[in-house]
């Protein structure tokens, strides 16, 4: 089906949702990363910043959610750079306390818990497991966005997979399993 | 045929929807004979189940002023784009967005994970999902058989409105979806977990049927909408004031999208009274809500478009 455009005043072009798609999604992932909402606001208004900038850097018809997460991708390494002082590890329960989705939801265990496996990976590994599964980004995208061949990806993915499955597993939420 | 090459990275692909379609029998086969591995990729799809449990209410949170500001700019700066900037429709294209970006809720039998969630929020988004999936449900049967896909026409559209709005206990209106070549052929009242419900259904050109499923939720959060999509059927959902709507059809996510901003807008404006001549209807809207929406075309059905009914009176009460 081929709907008509709609004649009224909230009409959007493709581009604009598009778009709008896009930034909510980094939006996700960079509070999904930092865990905080005004450091994941201050990061992707950074980035935003830097593709307003380079906005003819962008070519009509390539991958625009490629082009903008690598340039978010890039402002955080230059960030983590530069705040080297700060700690690598963060009290979880002091983390969970900023967070702003409703805190009703930390409730449930199994949240918790996902929200702790989380913390634990690797950065590397975090990054591609929530591009992926959270952001629903393509392998290639993803290589393409944290400069690494598609085999590390791959590699990063399948452990940081495993590694939740068994912390998940370990805290007796989902029913135990060995976990190999 | 062997099954067994399959690989680990296929199973992530799998998961991930981004397996090759010619290689995906093999891996279902797989998983059919190999416990462990169809085990493993259910706790994939659970962890990113909960990513999404975990983070989408970012979705639905305003991004800050800047951020805002920022896009704007972007959409300025980048090749391709039309100019067209319809900022005042904030709250639309925010939810627009969040519905792409959702993950389908009850399509995904992995979504169910068998917990029992206690917390309001959650029993919220079950009743909302619940109501989606009753639409989902009315949508399929519904469109199966041309004889009972309508308990009234939409001939008479006040009868038809001021009957569905006595049996949901508020005021119902089939939208106008003229706009994006949907015409109102009828509905009909069935029973849902939140009390009775209406069903309004639209048919295109090309015969193809799209449903509206309306409902009265004890409590309503406007900050609530999502997707599922079950098998070939696409549900849009989302709360509006005091009523839930859900909008089925057999099309993609974008599509239905397309007629979920209809459908949205339309409500926003409230029933209207179509005149028989294009001309400028300078009464108030009764509907009118509190968002600042400029609509000023919104009054007058698009040309070319017949309108439903012209004898359609604002809403009693």
């Amino acid at each position: 089906m081929e709907p008509s455009r709609q004649q009224s005043g909230a009409r959007l072009s493709t581009f604009g949702v598009e778009l709008e798609v896009h930034i909510a999604s980094l939006r996700r992932y960079a509070r999904a990363l930092l865990r905080n909402r005004s450091d994941a606001e201050d990061l992707v208004q950074e980035a935003l910043t830097r593709a307003v900038a380079r906005a003819d850097t962008f070519k009509a018809g390539t991958n625009l959610r490629a082009w903008l997460f690598t340039i978010l991708h890039n402002v955080h390494v230059n960030q983590v750079r530069s705040k080297a002082s700060r700690p690598d590890e963060v009290d979880v329960d002091s983390v969970e306390s900023k967070l702003v989705t409703p805190a009703r939801q930390e409730e449930r265990v199994e949240l918790r818990e996902m929200m702790r496996a989380l913390d634990d990976l690797p950065e590397e590994q975090r990054k591609v497991l929530l591009l992926v599964a959270l952001e629903g980004l393509k392998y290639e995208e993803v290589a393409e966005t944290l400069g690494v061949p598609i085999g590390t990806v791959m590699s990063r993915l399948s452990r940081a997979r495993e590694a939740v499955r068994a912390k998940l597993a370990n805290e007796g939420s989902v029913a135990l399993r060995r976990v190999k | 045929m062997n099954a067994h090459c399959v690989t680990d990275d296929e199973l992530h692909a799998y998961v991930d929807g981004q397996l090759a379609p010619e290689r995906r029998l093999f891996v279902e086969r797989w998983l059919a004979d190999d416990p462990d591995a169809a085990r493993r990729a259910e706790d994939y799809r659970a962890q990113a189940a909960l990513l999404h449990e975990l983070f989408d209410p970012v979705l639905r949170e305003p991004a800050s002023g800047p951020v805002e500001e920022l896009t704007g700019k972007l959409r300025g700066r980048m090749p391709g784009n039309d100019n067209a900037a319809p900022w005042h429709a904030r709250h639309w294209v925010r939810m627009a967005a969040a519905v792409m970006l959702i993950v389908g809720g009850a399509g995904g039998g992995w979504l169910g994970r068998g917990a029992v969630d206690q917390s309001p929020v959650v029993q919220q988004r079950q009743t909302l999902q619940t109501f989606a999936e009753e639409a989902t449900q009315a949508h399929r049967f519904y469109t199966s058989d041309e004889r009972f896909q309508v308990e009234l026409g939409a001939d008479n559209q006040d009868e038809l409105n001021s009957w569905l709005s006595k049996r949901v206990g508020r005021d119902v209106f089939g939208p106008d979806l003229g706009g994006v070549g949907l015409r109102l052929i009828g509905g009909r009242s069935l029973p849902t977990e939140l009390g009775a419900g209406a069903q309004y259904m639209y048919v295109n050109e090309a015969n193809k049927r799209v449903t509206l499923f309306v409902g009265a939720p004890r409590s309503g959060n406007p900050a609530k909408f999502g997707f599922s999509q079950n098998g070939d059927v696409a549900t849009i959902y989302w709360v509006e004031g005091p009523l839930a709507y859900a909008l089925a059809g057999r099309m993609s996510k974008e599509d239905l999208l397309r007629v979920a901003e209809a459908v949205y807008n339309d409500v926003k404006a409230g029933p209207r009274r179509p005149e028989p001549q294009s001309q400028q209807n300078p009464q108030p809207q009764q509907q009118q809500q509190q968002e600042q929406q400029p609509q000023p075309q919104q009054d007058q059905p698009p040309a070319g478009v017949q309108p439903i009914s012209d004898t359609h009176k604002p809403k009693d009460s």
